[in-house]
């Protein structure tokens, strides 16, 4: 009888070698563990085996049946596992379910890129009105009436004394008036020009405002602000360079301008054959704005900025017309 | 301004440095030249020829074929022009000359047969004038073969300089010269007045008076007899034409010619037309009409400064001159007018008149009170020398004793604290002496500085700072990346703005940007609008009240493009009037606002979906999944309208406390039809700043649940104008604690199964206590209990499981 024991266990492990699938697995169960199977005829002969050697018979057929029994749900098991992952029914290539994917504008796009590049170095961001006091718009920033200044700034008027501000430097005035230096701050917003709409110009655009005001501000400063911040945003190999220019608010003053990254500098159609491409104004804050806005100007310096976000998107982007921005399609604004 | 170069030259000797080098320069010392126009290198291959032989093309009408001598050569042409005759001489390009302004390169070709090789040209192919009536024919002593630059006096450089407003200095050569003497340290030669006088004197042909000594402040007047009026030498005409002026005759040439040379507008008056022979400077005649010189009659006011003769006025002061006094073929007695007028008065004037004139232009940025009788005079010299005319002696110069030159402290130190590195003291001076300023004393920290009259630009010791940074080179100053500063912590007030973006897009939100202005009748339906003075169309006429405009806008654009599914956004200021007039800030109200707009299919059909509009219940799940990121939500307040309101079919309003937080609902058809949109539109706007009153505050923990929750459902047939709102309050209302959430998870009309005029809601409740596991039991008694209520006050039906 305990040959017959061993036999069995024998012929199973031969078996279950070659099980590989659902089918076998299943003839394999119908002939050892079935009702009729060879397990169940063993207990069917275990009860005419004489009652001295049936507790040694016994234990030897409870421990066939466990061993057949685990080795078969183990195999089970592996089997219908093996079956799910490869289930052909499933088309893996259909189109997965995407949730909708929405963008940001070109314009807060760039804006956004520069200001964390000036938020990195501690700078604060500061908005203001889009209706502006002509004090504030021009008075305060040292451009004095029926000067020629004024005409550089075409202009919305509401009335004699609030216009749409044209540029944000008067949120500079703001932010002065309202705590003392030292002011470290950036001024993103939109302003108005009164231009003909064209390809080039647009009755309104964005930009962005700079200002460090304190004891000891000066234009190497400022230069090392703006050349870590043309480092950040057209990377590092850029070159650079600092020209004299004039704003009523600045003195001194300039522009600079960086290698014209279309051309590499070898001159072209958008930087007019010059190499140079003009990305934004700057220069040290004139004493009759410290003056206006009730800082000592022997006690404070400092410096301001400003660009033009649109102008900086377009050359990066390849844009060369300004209305695109402002005409909303959705096959243009997907594209970024 | 156009500056050309052998003018240059003529007061500082630039012949050892390229032009090249002279435009980097000039733009690093802040006058940037925009183009230079190198004639010599336009007309490179163009050289003097004379036709030798003309005849008539066998093949064509209106061709000739002409033999040209080249001087070395003869060369087959074939021209058109009716005017080309042998024995002319002419300017001719030759194989590899460019046409200028254009990328044509003349080609050895065949023209109907015949062999070309090269082109006459006219006037107007060279660039020099309209000219395209015939070739342009030389002198007659011109020589053949030389190069046509020199043959026309255009052997020449012009540099367009862009001259901001501060410096009208530069509005001249000597000016540009005076900054480049001081970059080279050279000096800036003066031309010497060495006409002869003759002996009549000024003053018994002419006088002057100023009356209005403030707008005034100095007149000088010279007068030059019997000139005669007629061309003006060739090289004149050529310096004015390069520096962008039409030659008029040989007096307004010349007068002009100086303004160019030094800046100072001058003003030629035949003297016989001046009644009493008389100049007064006065304030017009309120409503009188004064013909100028471009013969447009205008309309005098009293503020305007006008020159005036014995009887009548003949010119507005520092703008035009009037017909009635002008230069003519006739003309032998002419008075230069060198005159310094206040620039304000100036610009009110020709603001006033809408004439912006080279003296005008000017005189509002500040001429130089220092050289008028200087400038009268070099006009005069060259009147004598080409009009024959004689110079009278003496001059009229009336100075008022208020003009006086400024003096400047400059303190050396000060130069570093701005620009952040030292510059040696002398080097300093030099600058300043070379760039004509007068330094009155100097010692080791500061020196005491005399402005000059063609610097009015310069008040202040700033102001010298600048002159010293720009000359000394801006590329000299370090690049500093240290800051010293107290630490102090950054705001960030687009945060907010920020979030509501993001979070908008995303739920798959394009972003867009609209302009603000707008027009008033799609604005006013919102709030009072800001209108603009002078707007540049009806169609932008005022501020925006609203972004729902905007994004109404945008769909009809994408409408027409084909683009049907829309789900965009924008974030801007939306501002409106308080009160009748803007004397204040108080009377404008300016705030943040978002503004969604969906419209169309939420989506589309697609293996797996079926495709479906966008409706009310989208846009409140946007806005409520919005609202629960960016803020407090337990303070949101909603209020439904299903009639129309504004420009809505129908609409809610949420509220956060007592203030307006949105708006939204489905847009009416009459509103949509502004924007010619036939498909359902859906917007919401969101005022920014309520979200900011109502942000969430710290999160403190709650315990996840610790027991079982215990999950029911039931579903009511009711009458069909009942809401989901109302029971779901109710049952909130009626319920213990033990009820954690109410929500629909089924709707359904059907009059076949369920009969006319009743609607079906299913409802899933959802029981919990936090200290201990429920009953079976105690949940039932609660849930059935709700069912009762539901059934008598709805009057509702429960529905079998
Ligand atoms: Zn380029």
């Amino acid at each position: 009888m305990l040959n017959k024991i061993n036999d069995a266990k024998e012929k199973f492990l031969q078996n279950i070698e070659k099980v590989d699938s659902a089918k076998l697995l299943e003839e394999l169960r119908i002939k050892f563990l079935s009702r009729n199977g060879i397990v169940s005829m063993l207990f069917e002969e275990f009860k005419s085996v004489p009652s001295q050697e049936k507790r040694a018979i016994g234990q030897g057929l409870n421990a066939l049946r466990q061993e057949l029994q685990a080795k078969y749900e183990a195999l089970k098991t592996r089997i219908e596992s093996k079956g799910k992952a490869s289930a052909p029914e499933i088309d893996l290539t259909l189109p997965g379910r995407a949730p909708a994917q929405g963008t940001a504008h070109l314009i807060t796009q760039t804006m956004n890129e520069i200001i964390s590049i000036f938020k990195k170095i501690g700078f604060s961001v500061i908005t203001g009105p889009e209706i502006e006091s002509d004090r504030n718009n021009f008075g305060a920033l040292n451009f004095p009436e029926d000067h020629p200044a004024r005409d550089m700034q075409d202009t919305f008027f509401i009335n004699r004394d609030f216009l749409l501000r044209t540029h944000t430097s008067p949120v500079q005035v703001r932010i002065m008036e309202s705590q003392e230096p030292p002011v470290r701050a950036i001024m993103p917003g939109r302003v108005y020009r009164n231009e003909a709409i064209n390809s080039r110009s647009y009755c309104m655009f964005h930009q962005i405002e700079g200002l460090f005001v304190d004891e000891n501000v000066t234009f190497a400063e400022l230069k090392g602000t703006l050349v870590h911040f043309a480092k950040e945003f057209y990377g590092n190999n850029v070159k650079y360079k600092f020209r004299p220019s004039y704003f009523p608010f600045t003195e001194p003053s300039a522009e600079m301008d960086i290698t014209c990254f279309i051309c590499g500098g070898k001159g072209c159609r958008v930087c007019k054959h010059s190499g140079w491409l003009e990305i934004l104004g700057c220069g040290m804050v004139d004493p009759n704005v410290f003056t206006s806005v009730g800082y000592d100007p022997e006690e404070i310096t400092g410096y301001a900025f400003g660009m033009g976000i649109e102008r900086i998107a377009m050359l990066k982007h390849d844009i060369k017309d300004i209305r695109l921005l402002f005409e909303n399609d959705v096959r243009f604004l997907k594209q970024f | 301004m156009k500056i050309v170069l052998s003018w240059l030259n003529e007061f500082i000797d630039l012949s050892d440095i390229s032009v090249e080098t002279i435009t980097n320069d000039l733009t690093m010392a802040g006058l940037e030249v925009e183009s230079v126009t190198d004639y010599r290198k336009m007309f490179e291959n163009f050289i003097a020829a004379e036709v030798v032989q003309k005849e008539k093309h066998p093949n064509a009408d209106k061709l000739s074929v002409c033999k040209v001598n080249t001087g070395s050569e003869i060369l087959q042409i074939v021209c058109g022009a009716p005017n080309v005759a042998a024995g002319q001489k002419v300017a001719l390009a030759c194989e590899g000359a460019t046409v200028p302004d254009t990328d044509f390169v003349i080609k050895k070709t065949k023209l109907r047969g015949e062999l070309s090789q090269g082109m006459i040209c006219s006037e107007a192919e060279l660039g020099l004038s309209n000219d395209h009536s015939g070739i342009m024919v030389l002198p007659e002593g011109t020589v053949a073969g030389k190069p046509l630059a020199e043959v026309i006096g255009y052997n020449d450089v012009v540099f367009e300089i862009g001259i901001t407003p501060n410096r009208p200095d530069a509005l001249s050569h000597i000016g540009v010269a005076r900054d480049l003497s001081a970059l080279y340290s050279r000096p800036l030669k003066k031309k010497e007045i060495t006409v002869a006088r003759s002996p009549e004197k000024i003053e018994d042909v002419a006088a002057v008076e100023i009356i209005d000594k403030d707008n005034c402040p100095r007149y000088s007047a010279v007068v030059v007899r019997n000139v005669t009026i007629g061309e003006s030498p060739v090289w004149m005409k050529n310096r004015l034409k390069m520096a962008g002026m039409r030659p008029i005759n040989n007096i307004v040439d010349i007068t002009n010619y100086i303004m160019l040379e030094l800046g100072q507008p001058l003003h030629a008056f035949d003297l016989d037309n001046l009644a009493g022979k008389k100049i007064i400077v006065d304030r017009a005649t309120e409503g009188l009409k004064f013909t100028t010189l471009d013969s447009v009659e205008r309309k005098l006011k009293s503020s305007v400064l006008m020159i005036k003769d014995g009887e009548k006025d003949v010119a507005i002061a520092g703008v035009m001159g009037g017909e009635n006094s002008e230069v003519v073929p006739a003309t032998k007695n002419i008075l230069i007018e060198s005159a310094y007028f206040n620039a304000t008065s100036v610009r009110r004037s020709a603001r006033y008149f809408g004439l912006s004139t080279e003296a005008s232009y000017r005189f509002e940025r500040g001429t130089n009170h220092e050289g008028t009788l200087y400038a009268a005079l070099r006009a005069a010299e060259l009147m004598a020398e080409y009009a024959g005319g004689e110079v009278l002696s003496g001059e009229l110069d009336i100075v008022s004793p208020k003009l006086e030159l400024k003096t400047t402290e400059l303190r050396f130190s000060r130069i570093a604290r701005i620009l952040g590195y030292e510059i040696k003291s002398e080097w300093v001076l030099t600058i300043l002496k070379n760039l004509g300023m007068n330094i009155k004393s100097a010692d080791e920290e500061k020196a005491l500085v005399e402005i000059p009259g063609f610097r009015p630009d310069i008040e202040r010791e700033i102001d010298l700072i600048e002159e010293v940074a720009r000359i000394n080179g801006y590329n000299s100053i370090p690049s500093v990346d240290r800051v010293t500063s107290p630490l102090k912590s950054a705001v960030d007030e687009m945060e907010l703005q920020n979030k509501i973006r993001n979070t908008l897009i995303g739920y798959g939100f394009n972003e867009i940007m609209n302009n603000s202005l707008q027009a008033e009748d799609v604005s006013r339906v919102f709030a009072e609008p800001v209108a603009v003075m002078n707007p540049l169309n009806a169609e932008m006429s005022v501020l925006r009240t609203s972004l729902i405009p905007g994004g109404l806008a945008t769909v009809a654009h994408n409408l027409h493009n084909g683009e049907k599914n829309l789900r965009i956004f924008e974030t801007g200021h939306i501002i409106s009037k308080v009160g009748d007039q803007i004397k204040s800030f108080d009377n404008i109200s300016e705030q943040i606002a978002a503004c969604l707009t969906i419209s169309g299919k939420v989506s589309e059909k697609t293996w797996s979906s079926e495709e479906r509009e966008f409706d009310f219940h989208d846009l409140k799940g946007y806005l409520n999944s919005l609202f629960e990121s960016t803020m407090d939500i337990n303070v949101l307040r909603y209020s439904y309208h299903n009639e129309e309101r504004g420009i809505w079919q129908y609409s809610g309003e949420i509220f956060a406390g007592d203030h307006l937080l949105c708006t939204f609902g489905q847009v009416k058809d009459s509103y949509l039809q502004k924007f010619d949109i036939k498909q359902v539109v859906f917007s919401a706007e969101i005022f920014v700043n309520c979200i900011k009153r109502n942000l969430d505050k710290v999160k403190k923990y709650s315990p996840v649940l610790k027991y079982p929750k215990i999950v029911r459902d039931m579903a009511f047939v009711f009458d069909s104008g009942v809401k989901y709102g109302d029971i779901a309050d109710y049952i909130r209302k009626n319920s213990s604690p033990l009820l954690k959430s109410v929500s629909l998870f089924d709707r359904y009309e059907n009059p076949k199964t369920l009969g006319d005029g009743k609607i079906s809601l299913a409802f899933t409740l959802e029981f919990y206590d936090n200290e201990r596991t429920l009953t079976e039991e105690e949940v039932e008694r609660e849930f059935s209990g709700l069912i009762n209520k539901i059934t008598k006050n709805f009057n509702a039906v429960l529905r079998g499981n």
